[in-house]
This record gives C-alpha cells, structure tokens and sequence, in this order.
C-alpha cells in the first residue's frame, strides 16, 4: 500500500466517528423533518402521518402571514445587527485604550449576553411596567409618560432590549479584531501624520472587515430567529405587530397543531440560511 | 458485620421501595393553588396512601408554555408522570394520550362534587379528571371610590357631564351589581385622570390585551351578554354579528379614550393585578384567583381590604360570566394506572381533602356544604359557586378539540384589532374563516 493511501485510509478511519455522530445527531432529525414537512400530521397522529407531498410548502408560501413574519424577523435582524456592529465599533475604539490596559473590565461589558434572553423579556416586563417599573418612574420625574409597551412604540423597545443585550457579543469579537491589528502599523501610520479618523478609515476598519462581516452575520442571524424576549414581552402582538418567523412557526407547531406545516417554515428558512452563509462566505473570502 | 449491615440496608430499601409505588402528578404552577396541592398530597400519603400502599407526589412545570411543554410529553408517552393536568377548553386536544375515568365517578363523588363541576371535565361524553379548581371572573371593584361615586352630589354632576360628552347619553352612577357595559364604559372614563382630571385615580379599569389566549375568556362576556356565540345550534359560525362588534366596541372605546393603561396590549393577569394593587385603577374584570393576592396587604397593602367582588356587567341577554374548570386526569402512559386511579378516587371523594384545599387557597367547585365550612375564610369560594351557577357560559365549541387552537386565533386578531394593527372587518373575517376552516376538519 503506498504512502498516500495509507494516510487516505487513515483519514477515513479518524473521520467515520465524526460522520457517524453527524448522522445521528443532524442526520436524522433532518431526515425526520423532510418526513414530516411532507406529511399531514398533527400531535393526535403523530405516529400515523400521511405523505401529502408539497401541500404544506405550497400552503406557507401563499400564506401573508408567514411573508408578514418573515419580513417583521429580516427587518428586526437586519436594523439590530447594523445597530449593534456599529454600536460595537464605537465603544471600540473608544474604550480600547482603557481596555487594553484593565482588559478585567471587558467582563463587565459582557455581563448582558451572559443573562439567558427570556429572564431579560420578563425584566424588561417589569422594569417597564407603568405601575411597577423603574424606567417609566424616572422618565415620569422629568413629566415625561412613554408607553414603552404600548402598541405605538413596541417595536422600538424590543429593538432596544436585543441591541442592549447583545452588543457586548460584537463588542468582543470587534475588540479582538482591533487588539491583533500590529501596533508596528498603528506606530507607522503615527509617524506618517494619519489622524485619529484616518487611523480608524484607512488602517483599523480594513484589517477589521473580515471580523466585521463574520459578527454582522452571526447577529443577523441570530437577531433574525428572535423568539425568548419577543415572546415573553408580547406573545407576537398585539395581533401580530411583533411575531417573528420563530414565534409564528411555534405558534403553528403547538397552537395550530399544523405540525408539517411548522416544520416546513423551518425548511425554507433553513434554505434561506443556507443561501445567506453562503453570501456571507464569499465575502469573506473575497475581503481576506 | 459491616457488611452485613450494608446488605440489610440496601434489602430493607429495596423492599420498602417496591411496596410503596410512586406515583407522579403534573400540576398546574405557582400561587396558593400550588402550596395546597402539595398539602394535599401530602395528606395523602399520611393517610389513604398508606392504605393504599401508594405514594404520590408532585411535580410542575413554568407557568410558561406548560401546555406545550404537557403536549409534547403526552403525545411523545412520556412516563414522567402518571396524572396531568385538565382544563376544560382544552380536554379535548389532550384526549388522545389520557385515558377515561367514568367508572371513578358515582354518588360518593357527588357528595364532594355537584354533577356540572364534574361536567366541565367531560369530552365526547366521557369525564377525563377530577375538577380541582375553579375559575371564573369577578368584577373587582374600589368600595372607597364607588361608594363616594354613589353619594356625592359633585362627583354625580361630572358623571352625567362626562357620560355625556364621551357616550352621548347622561347616565346617572349605579351600584356595579346594576351595571350594563354602558355604566362600565361611564365609570371608566369617570375615574381616568386624563378625561376627569380629579380623578382619584390614573384609570378607570385595566383591560388585558396582550396577545394570549385567556384574555379572550376574559373578554368573550362582553359578547355572550349580547347573546353571542362561536356557533349557532346549527353549527353555522356566527363570529360576524352585532354581539361580536358590540364586545369589540366596548374594549375599543376604552382603548381609544385611553381609559386603561398604555401599555396594556402586553398585560395579563400579573400586570392587571399590579396595576390595580398599585390603586391607580378603580376596577377591573379578573380571575378570581386575584382575590387572595389582592387582599393580601403585605402584596398589596393600596388595596388589601378596599375592594369588594361582584359579577360583570350585564348585557341585553343577562349577566354572564365564562368559567372553565381545571383538574386532575390520568395519563394513558401510565405506568402506575392503578395507583393513579386510587389517588383520583381518593380526590374525588375526599371532603377532608378538598375542605383542606379550599381552606389553603385553591379553589375546588364543591358542593355547597363543603364550601359553607370554608365561607368564613374564603367568602370567595361561596360566590364562585353561585356565579358558576348563574351566569356561567362556554362558548360553543368552546370544549372541542379545536378550542385552543381558535382561542388562539381570536386573540391574535381581535388584540390587532384593538391596537390598531387590523380593522374591525378584518379581524372578525379572519376569525370566521378559520373557524370555519376548524370546525369542517
């Protein structure tokens, strides 16, 4: 046996774990899902399920409702993930100099991201409930009444809560990002007379990119399947002002009993995903 | 020897372990309902248990998606738990992985429970659990500010004004037990700062519109005192009629004139409870769960003892008041059948087990001696039993395996409605079509 093939077995041999663990765990339950996604089935007849073909993919891509919540979730990813990635960059570059003295207190700034997203939907429900909470009460000393809850500003405020809870994420990932541009380059630039803004236009952001792209992806993807604090603050309302793709295919899944159709909604999106790492990839590529 | 000792030990737990079966109960969570289970059980094993050679305990879920949660281990055979909590909107979807307890209920059981309690945990026929909880809504009201309401010549003169100016008609204040949702409407806006700026308080009422299907019980009174229902006798659906718009119209008018809080499309039971604790709300329709919580004063020290309970405004067709029942049943998974149908007897017939359970907090629709012994502590419970009675109503179609599902779309149109987000021939459309949809298969 040669050398190559020995190692290629070898290979093989090293890898049959890993593949064996990946059918199970993501295998099956994939496979277990395109059953179910083309089947009519529901909890009483969980075990009896009929194949129905398309109809359940055909019923949630005509359905407004699936459209409406999977615009509400690419809207509420698309403006967090820009928030928070320039929110990130901003405290960057304004608390490295501190940070990369003390990086102790880089824990501090991640304690939001640290506390699980439904407790924060149910702190947010109290801290600004107008009779118990504490944010209405301070803004009411200055004779200002905001309805944080309220229909007129709700998607505002669950905005607000996700940007607030996971800047810190991006924060980390961008502050990582600035500590390994060389102070070598940094010191070179000096010397050549770049101002602060040139510094941060023509030498930070550029070695930055590929971490900007990768954190600007992680959270739109993240903030685009939003459920916990949505859920907890409003139940996806009123009516369904703030149901994400996620609380809709829930509320399909157990509320409607519509078990194939939640799962097809759970396809496509995964299709969508699929389409956008792929993007988000090539950028990545392209910028490195 | 110390062997010896170790092996008789570990022969003795052994033993002792197989005499006594365990079974589970999966419970409905939080507040006095759970600390008087949980005493309960543990009578039980006390007492009937031993006889029984059984033991049972408890276990619970969040409050938040236990439904699901129960689902999803019913319908998977989970053997966690050998009884599982009932409702009666919701018996029939659970129907399928539970298992009828008819023969389990005779004449020993109506001298604990009287033949409608046992009725609300039927499905197709057939009863499911053993009722251990009522729930039915009150109108709870500031006795200070309603009695000053009624008697102040000032405070009648701005009523009338106000009734007026915002209904179009003078009304004159009234008692609560006299009300129509016209005097609930008046009221309401007579005691919101915004509208009469002496006010003493900062609302009138508290409604709760968040997106969830037990405000829409809470709310469907409006409707059934306007002779409404989800199906008329024929089984036509009859969602788009002047009963439904008026229960609309009643919360939308409120709404509107900002006589409940802003943020009252998040609210449930927790945050009308705060909002009335905190006495900035002269009244509010709610479970009667909140009595308790509310008359505690270390809870609630604004309110505690201010308030007095009756039942909702009246519409064209009487008063009425939706009311449901939760309980006990037995899971078809069951590993321990037999053990969990003697704990369910023993529930059933027990009056030292449900005088003890009312005593603590819970809130069992018992026969009326049972609830006499109790009336002193629980003055409560008396009402409930004759409100049930009276003016209780589920909607038809209420119980049937599609219950929750509908209760579940009604919400979420008719809470758009309300918000603003949909109008009022959408949401009554949407609704209708797919409960037209449901109730064809």
């Amino acid at each position: 046996m040669s050398y190559h093939a020995s190692k290629h077995k070898e290979g093989m041999l090293l890898l049959s774990g890993l593949c064996v663990f990946m059918a199970f765990m993501l295998g099956y339950p994939a496979v277990a899902n395109i059953w179910y996604s083309l089947s009519n089935i529901s909890f009483s007849d969980i075990h009896t399920s009929e194949f129905v073909g398309l109809v359940n993919f055909e019923n949630q891509l005509f359905s407004p409702k699936m459209w409406k919540a999977m615009g509400f979730s690419l809207q509420f990813g698309l403006i967090c993930a820009a928030l928070e990635v320039v929110l990130a960059l901003l405290l960057v570059f304004t608390l490295h100099p501190i940070l990369s003295r003390r990086p102790w207190l880089t824990a501090f700034l991640m304690l939001p991201m640290m506390v699980s997203p439904a407790l924060m939907g149910v702190m947010y429900r109290l801290m600004l409930n107008e009779f118990a909470g504490v944010v209405p009460l301070y803004f009411e000393m200055f004779g200002v009444y905001v309805n944080f809850l309220g229909p007129e500003n709700i998607y505002t405020t669950v905005i607000v809560i996700e940007v607030l809870q996971w800047t810190p994420f991006a924060l980390l990932i961008l502050l990582a990002a600035r500590q390994a541009v060389s102070p070598d380059i940094e010191e070179a630039a000096n010397m050549d007379g770049a101002k602060p803004l040139q510094l941060i236009r023509f030498i930070f952001l550029p070695a930055m990119l590929p971490a900007i792209v990768i954190v600007a992806f992680i959270r739109f993807i993240d903030s685009f399947r939003v459920f916990d604090h949505i859920f907890v603050l409003t139940g996806g309302g009123p009516g369904s002002k703030t149901t994400s793709i996620s609380i809709y295919i829930y509320k399909l899944f157990f509320n409607q009993n519509a078990i194939g159709e939640a799962v097809a909604v759970s396809l496509i999106l995964l299709f969508m995903s699929l389409i956008l790492f792929v993007m988000a990839a090539k950028l990545i590529f392209r910028s490195e | 020897m110390k062997n010896l000792l170790l092996a008789s030990t570990i022969a003795a737990l052994t033993t002792a372990s197989a005499a006594i079966a365990d079974i589970t109960i999966l419970a409905w969570p939080g507040g006095d309902p759970e600390k008087a289970l949980r005493e309960v059980v543990t009578l039980y094993n006390d007492t009937q248990g031993k006889e029984d050679g059984s033991k049972a305990d408890v276990i619970y879920f969040s409050r938040q998606g236990f439904k699901e949660k129960m689902l999803t281990d019913a319908a998977a055979g989970s053997t966690e738990f050998d009884l599982m909590l009932t409702a009666t909107y919701d018996i029939g979807r659970y129907a399928p992985f539970m298992l009828p307890i008819d023969d389990l209920i005779d004449d020993e059981t109506y001298k604990v429970f009287p033949p409608n309690a046992i009725e609300t945990q039927k499905f197709e026929g057939s009863v499911y659990g053993i009722p251990n909880d009522l729930s039915l809504h009150f109108l709870y009201y500031r006795e200070d500010y309603i009695g000053q309401l009624l008697s102040d010549p000032a405070w009648i003169e701005r009523y009338q004004e106000i009734s007026e100016k915002h209904l179009g008609q003078r009304l004159s204040p009234k008692a609560p037990e006299e009300w129509n949702w016209d005097d609930y409407i008046a009221t309401a806006f007579f005691f919101t700062r915004s509208i009469n700026a002496d006010s003493p308080t900062r609302y009138g009422t508290v409604l709760q519109l968040k997106n969830l299907l037990f405000n829409m019980m809470l709310w469907q009174a409006t409707v059934a005192s306007h002779g409404g229902d989800w199906q008329d006798g024929d089984g036509n659906i009859t969602i788009d009629s002047d009963a439904f718009r008026r229960g609309l119209a009643i919360y939308k008018t409120i709404v509107d004139n900002k006589a409940t809080p802003g943020d009252s499309s998040s609210y449930e039971y927790g945050e009308a409870n705060s909002a009335f604790g905190s006495g900035q709300v002269a009244f509010m329709i709610q479970w009667n769960a909140a009595v308790p919580e509310l008359n505690d004063p270390e809870q609630n020290p604004e309110v505690a003892g201010k308030f007095a309970l009756t039942h909702q405004p009246a519409g064209p067709e009487g008063i009425k008041t939706h009311f449901h029942s939760l309980g006990l049943g037995l899971s078809a998974a069951s590993e321990n059948k037999d053990d969990a149908r003697k704990f369910l007897r023993w529930l059933g017939t027990s009056v030292e087990a449900n005088t003890m359970y009312a005593q603590l907090g819970g809130s069992p629709p018992v026969v009326d001696a049972i609830m006499s012994k109790v009336a002193d502590k629980r003055p409560d419970l008396p009402m409930m039993g004759e409100h049930a009675g009276s003016y209780g109503f589920v909607m038809n179609g209420g119980t049937s395996e599609h219950a929750l599902r509908l209760y579940e779309i009604i919400a979420e149109n008719f809470t758009g409605y309300w918000a603003g987000e949909l109008s009022e021939d959408e949401a009554i459309s949407n609704v209708e079509e797919e409960m037209r949809k449901a109730f064809a298969g």
